[in-house]
């Protein structure tokens, strides 16, 4: 500070267009760190809608059919159930499924009530296949029990509240479930007025029946796995029986 | 000089090594995410089969892990929002070695569902628990690497100035003295 005026002026000149370079590189950077944010924040926006989006998308494919009405259904005598009005004979869908298998019950969450619909609409007769597909415990007990109690209900309403019954009471695969009186109770709740269901039941006298059933159906159809859904005798993509919408635009496909 | 020559190789290899470790994770999260997605439904059912969440949760999860596994891989393949879609794809990573840790202690023999499928193993299928949670750690430890040494190369957060670190690649790139002293110092 203390040198001469010519100096100082020349010093003073020099430090306003530093200074001018400085607030000029500031407001660079306060651009350039605006631009940032509106990028990062534009992308992140974006981003997140696209998984909202598709999430949102994900769950309404798969939202049920609203269930309706429920074609004339019948125990067969190999435990077999069909379902379909009178005089429809095909298409046919074949419903091979196993109450203890989770997927099994996540179809039926999805996918039941359009199959119902279906043959409510005459679109289709369906024909359910309960099988026992675990060959491990506790899984395996289960659903032989579970099994061979549906073969305790004769009328076809009462069959098919009790099958509704028992995905919905569904036990864990690691544990002991579907116990004997379970069974009974829920029989009772789909409204089982047969004569002897608590002991057609308790006595299990249906088990082996299932396990030659499933054995022999197994056999028959090489199954992978359950649940299989197969339309005049072919299996169905797992993508089309789990999207009721897809579900629904092949059978009525195949039944023109 | 001789002492700075393999840090300086190592200082050119990094953003390289961070570009293979992104298309990695997120080539596995957009296959794993694209499998998934076509059936929804499925993937509810795998998520449920680990038995960690509640259901109305495990629903959420299965509706929307793939679609996000999707979105955070193909922001690692371009390189946008490297940092962010870096720490997120380690966490579900971490997640998924969690999950398939906690199957494997609870006794469940699930397929683990990582690439589609899952649910419950039909007999005669073996769970390959060791084998998913060894590539999934592994891809965890990718992704950090992504979040420590981001972009990398041929990254849009370059492109657009989104990158932070990446002008300290170039000056070092430009001067590897300053650094390479310190540490012979």
């Amino acid at each position: 500070m203390g040198k001469g005026e010519r100096v100082m002026s020349k010093g003073e000149r020099a430090k306003s267009a530093r200074e001018k370079i400085r607030a000029q590189q500031a407001a660079e950077r306060a651009r350039e760190q605006r631009k940032r944010v509106v990028t990062y924040m534009t992308v992140g926006v974006v981003a997140v809608a696209a998984v909202g989006l598709g999430a949102w998308y994900a769950a309404s494919k798969s939202q049920a059919e609203q269930a309706g009405d429920t074609a004339p259904t019948t125990v067969q005598s190999d435990g077999s159930v069909v379902m379909a009005k009178s005089g429809v004979a095909k298409p046919v869908i074949d419903i091979y499924e196993d109450f203890q298998c989770p997927a099994c019950k996540q179809m039926e969450e999805v996918s039941g009530s359009t199959f119902r619909n279906l043959a409510a609409e005459g679109l289709a007769k369906v024909v359910y296949h309960p099988i026992t597909i675990f060959s491990t415990e506790p899984t395996k007990s289960n659903s032989v029990r579970a099994g061979a109690a549906a073969r305790c209900m004769t009328d076809g309403k009462q069959w098919l509240a009790f099958h509704d019954l028992l995905y919905k009471n569904q036990p864990s695969e690691t544990v002991e479930g579907f116990k004997a009186d379970q069974l009974v109770t829920w029989a009772k709740a789909a409204g089982a007025t047969a004569p002897g269901i608590d002991t057609c039941i308790t006595s299990q006298k249906n088990a082996q029946a299932q396990l030659d059933y499933s054995a022999k159906v197994n056999k028959e159809q090489k199954l992978q796995g359950t649940p299989t859904v197969k339309l005049n005798g072919t299996a169905m993509d797992n993508n089309v029986v789990f999207t009721p919408k897809d579900l629904r635009d092949a059978v009525t496909k195949a039944a023109k | 000089m001789v002492a700075s020559q393999p840090s300086r190789n190592v200082r050119t290899a990094v953003p390289w090594v961070t570009t293979v470790a992104r298309l990695v994770l997120g080539g596995v999260l957009i296959a794993a995410g694209w499998l998934k997605i076509g059936n929804p439904s499925d993937s509810v059912v795998a998520v449920k089969a680990y038995q960690l969440l509640p259901d109305s949760l495990a629903t959420t999860v299965g509706y929307g892990l793939p679609i996000l596994e999707i979105v955070v891989g193909v922001l690692l393949v371009v390189g946008l929002m490297t940092r962010v879609a870096g720490v997120i794809g380690a966490l579900l990573m971490f997640a998924f070695v969690f999950g398939i840790a906690w199957a494997w202690a609870h006794g469940l023999r699930i397929d683990c569902g990582c690439f589609g499928g899952g649910g419950q193993l039909g007999a005669g299928q073996q769970p390959a628990y060791l084998l998913d949670i060894l590539r999934d750690f592994g891809l965890v430890v990718l992704g950090a690497w992504t979040v420590r040494f981001a972009p990398g190369h041929f990254a849009l957060d370059s492109a657009l100035g989104l990158a932070g670190g990446e002008r300290v690649y170039r000056q070092d790139d430009h001067g590897p003295g300053v650094h390479g002293q310190e540490e012979m110092g």
